[in-house]
């Protein structure tokens, strides 16, 4: 039987299980109960030693290198974690992500990428488990669930964080005058009488069955997770010293999230793609529109929100999407001599060209191109306030479409493209990709 | 009919605008959900026809508004969707209400080749606003809804308590959600089987959103319309046999119109959708819109409060008096 904690490590046993565990220094040792489910783990093929994990301390790890191998790695092998889908583990595995949620959240915030990754990893985990399971067991675990988050009317505007974070799509959803239909007897009072060629009880099990309660419980989990992450950090903004235990796990996934991505990509995209003097021509049509200058709606929206973030990012750290650490544009310009004279001047330019011209009604907005690179709202960008803002990621398409749609007039290569930076990258691949073959 | 429209659609003179505000106008004219609310909004003002400068206003009571209206008789006013704690300095956001604006100048596949707007876009508009007001109420349940018509078009605003805490992100999933701006998936699993299933043969949920919304922009091409990937062909054989959507015989239309570019003329078809409204407006938490029982004076129509939509027709009930006693 399959423990409810395996899938939700936040239920009551969750809980029961923290608070039955006993010294937290226990963790570092040896865990012989532990190693022994590993090796006897259905499917598993461990050769070495090094993959199995000898205490709680590793499995955190494991974890995570799972999720990343499993994301970046052509050549993954998940039968060296199969011990990972095992059940068997749950009292050491809720452990586990009670630690690195609290390393993460302690050592990097809430707003890390190494947060961003725990709480991916913790709904990849979760979707691999429930594939690993018989139907039945599915089924249980699902209903168990279910029945415990949602009691009742399940109304689409209970779900407005998860909606917000995009974790859920609205458009996923079976809705019925609000609410969310997950029940067959729902589904056949309401609205099976509207199918007239199918069967009922078929389109309930293709439309909804187990998929939408399973989508939304693993949307939930991964909301609570990053819940979880924002609310210890509050907590350890009282505590004077953090448990140097956490500090030590939270470094060593910044270890495995350091670790050169191999991609599976596109073409000749083995390699990183490195800061680069920028290559207009390689610039998406949004892009090459608002350099052009905005004519007439959403001038600001444009040059500050849309083209400072992309400029920024495709001239000093055109990767942020594949890699998977945090960095500041001092990182990687740190006498800011890109931002002086090749940035700035570019989005200055593209500012003049609008109509009216941006700064000459609204001088002030020169501010808000310099916090959207974490600069913070001041006249001047100075090293000083570097992290008073944060550097804001590019829009991605679908936020381009809502917020200007006007910029989106797709070519050839925006098929399958979900951000302008993507476009660029590839852009930049392929013409690398024709000048090498051209010198073959 | 169409000379008539022009002389209505002409701008208001100064004078015509003080005779509206002292003559025809009424404070009681402001709909409640305003009047009732009116300290915890922002109140914004365009006085030379040149865009809502003069912001940051407040207004104790009603008789304090009107007294402003009546004396300044200002171009256009405007009042914040949003509700402050101190809206003065448009601080301590409470919420918004969520809003969507559809401005018949700006549909796509507008019935008429008008330069502004006449009575057959803004009778598209109007159809368009309540298959919009079908979704919102019979998919997502709400039901606190007020439709506004702006003079160019209309604002639907909605005040349920569950939406006006709501983010920009989630406000703009709605937007997707109702407008159809997204091709719904076509292919379900269930027991290791995966099915194909196209948006039309699904009678509910977002399917059908999509579909009616499909089937309204396919019945509205013209062979002038430009798509973006559907060339001169695809776009002839979708209007030779667009008949077949009345029907509803979509899986003969699609096969007429062959699977592969049935997907180009939908994919299309949903990124055209995105301009059914302005989200914009509708994302924006903090945006004012047209004080509704002002004058829209680029227009000469009054903003108000529609209370049947289903058979509103702007020149009967929207027009000032003043436009009648026009010379010429």
């Amino acid at each position: 039987m399959v423990n409810v904690s395996f899938i939700n490590p936040f239920s009551e046993e969750g809980r029961q299980i923290v608070r039955e565990f006993g010294d937290l220094n226990s963790i570092y040792e040896e865990n012989g109960d532990l190693m022994d489910l590993v090796i006897h783990s259905r499917s598993q093929d461990i050769s070495d030693d090094e993959s199995i994990p000898h205490n709680i301390f590793d499995l955190a790890l494991k974890r995570i290198e799972w999720y990343i191998k499993k994301k970046n790695n052509p050549d993954f092998d998940y039968k060296k974690y199969s011990y990972l889908y095992n059940y068997k583990i749950t009292k050491f595995d809720v452990i586990a992500f009670y630690l690195l949620t609290q390393a993460i959240s302690v050592k990097f915030g809430p707003n890390s990428r190494e947060s961003r990754v725990m709480v991916e990893s913790q709904g990849k985990l979760m979707e691999s488990r429930l594939g690993e399971m018989l139907i039945s067991e599915k089924r249980e675990i699902l209903r168990t669930i279910s029945n415990n988050l949602f009691a009742g009317e399940v109304k689409w505007t209970m779900f407005a964080e998860l909606l917000s974070s995009r974790k859920l799509k609205l458009t996923e959803l079976v809705l019925d005058r609000g609410n969310i239909i997950l029940d067959k007897e729902d589904f056949m009072e309401n609205l099976g009488n509207k199918l007239e060629k199918r069967d009922p009880d078929k389109m309930y099990q293709l439309l909804i069955g187990d998929q939408i309660k399973e989508l939304l419980i693993n949307r939930m989990i991964m909301q609570k997770t990053e819940d979880y992450i924002k609310d210890v950090y509050k907590k350890s903004m009282r505590q004077i010293e953090p448990n140097p235990l956490l500090l030590d796990l939270a470094d060593k996934v910044s270890e495995i999230l350091n670790q050169p991505v191999m991609g599976y990509g596109y073409r000749g995209s083995s390699g990183k793609v490195e800061a680069s003097p920028l290559n207009q021509e390689a610039f998406p049509p949004c892009v090459k529109l608002v350099l052009e200058g905005m004519k007439s709606g959403g001038r600001n929206d444009a040059i500050i929100i849309f083209l400072t973030p992309f400029i920024s990012y495709a001239r000093l750290y055109p990767d942020v999407f594949r890699r998977n650490t945090t960095v500041r544009i001092s990182d990687v310009d740190p006498e800011l001599e890109a931002v002086e004279k090749e940035i700035l001047p570019l989005i200055y330019e593209a500012a003049e060209r609008c109509t009216p011209p941006l700064f000459e009604d609204q001088p002030q907005e020169k501010v808000n191109i310099n916090a959207k690179m974490g600069f913070g709202m001041h006249s001047h960008i100075e090293l000083k306030h570097e992290g008073e803002t944060t550097w804001y990621t590019p829009m991605s398409c679908e936020k381009v479409k809502l917020h200007l749609p006007s910029l989106c007039k797709p070519d050839k290569t925006c098929k399958n493209i979900g951000n302008p930076l993507s476009y660029y990258i590839r852009k930049l691949y392929n013409s690398k990709f024709d000048n090498e073959s051209k010198q073959d | 009919m169409e000379s008539n429209e022009d002389k209505l659609l002409k701008s208001a003179s100064p004078e015509e605008r003080r005779r509206y505000y002292r003559e025809e106008w009424d404070v009681k004219d402001i709909p409640e959900f305003i009047s009732k609310s009116i300290n915890k909004r922002e109140f914004g003002f365009d006085h030379m026809g040149r865009g809502p400068n003069d912001r940051y206003r407040v207004f104790k009571n009603m008789d304090l508004l009107r007294k402003f209206l009546r004396y300044r008789a200002p171009f256009a006013a405007y009042s914040s969707v949003a509700f402050y704690d101190k809206p003065k300095r448009r601080d301590g956001w409470v919420k918004s209400e969520l809003v969507f604006d559809v401005d018949a100048k700006d549909i796509p596949l507008r019935e008429c080749s008008c330069e502004g707007v006449c009575n057959i876009c803004l009778n598209q508009a109007r159809e368009i606003v309540c298959s919009l007001i079908d979704t919102l109420k019979g998919d997502l349940g709400l039901k606190d809804l007020h439709v506004i018509y702006s003079g160019r078009g209309y604002h639907l605003r909605l005040f349920d308590e569950a939406v006006m805490k709501m983010d920009s992100d989630v406000r703009g999933q709605i937007v997707q959600y109702i407008i159809g701006a997204e091709i719904p998936k076509n292919e379900y699993a269930d027991d290791g089987v995966t099915y194909k299933l196209e948006h039309f043969t699904i009678p509910f949920g977002y399917p059908q959103v999509f579909t009616d919304r499909t089937r309204y922009a396919i019945l509205h091409l013209k062979e002038d319309t430009q798509l973006d990937e559907v060339n001169k062909k695809l776009l002839k054989d979708a209007i030779k046999n667009n008949e077949l959507l009345k029907n509803n015989q979509w899986g003969i239309f699609k096969g007429k119109i062959g699977p592969q570019r049935y997907q180009k003329l939908i994919k299309s078809i949903a990124s055209l959708n995105m301009s059914l409204v302005d989200a914009k407006v509708s994302i924006d938490l903090k945006r004012i819109l047209r004080l509704p029982s002002s004058l829209h004076s680029m227009v000469s129509m009054k903003c108000m409060e529609v209370q049947n939509i289903e058979n509103f027709d702007p020149f009967k009930e929207a027009v000032p008096k003043f436009v009648y006693e026009r010379e010429g």
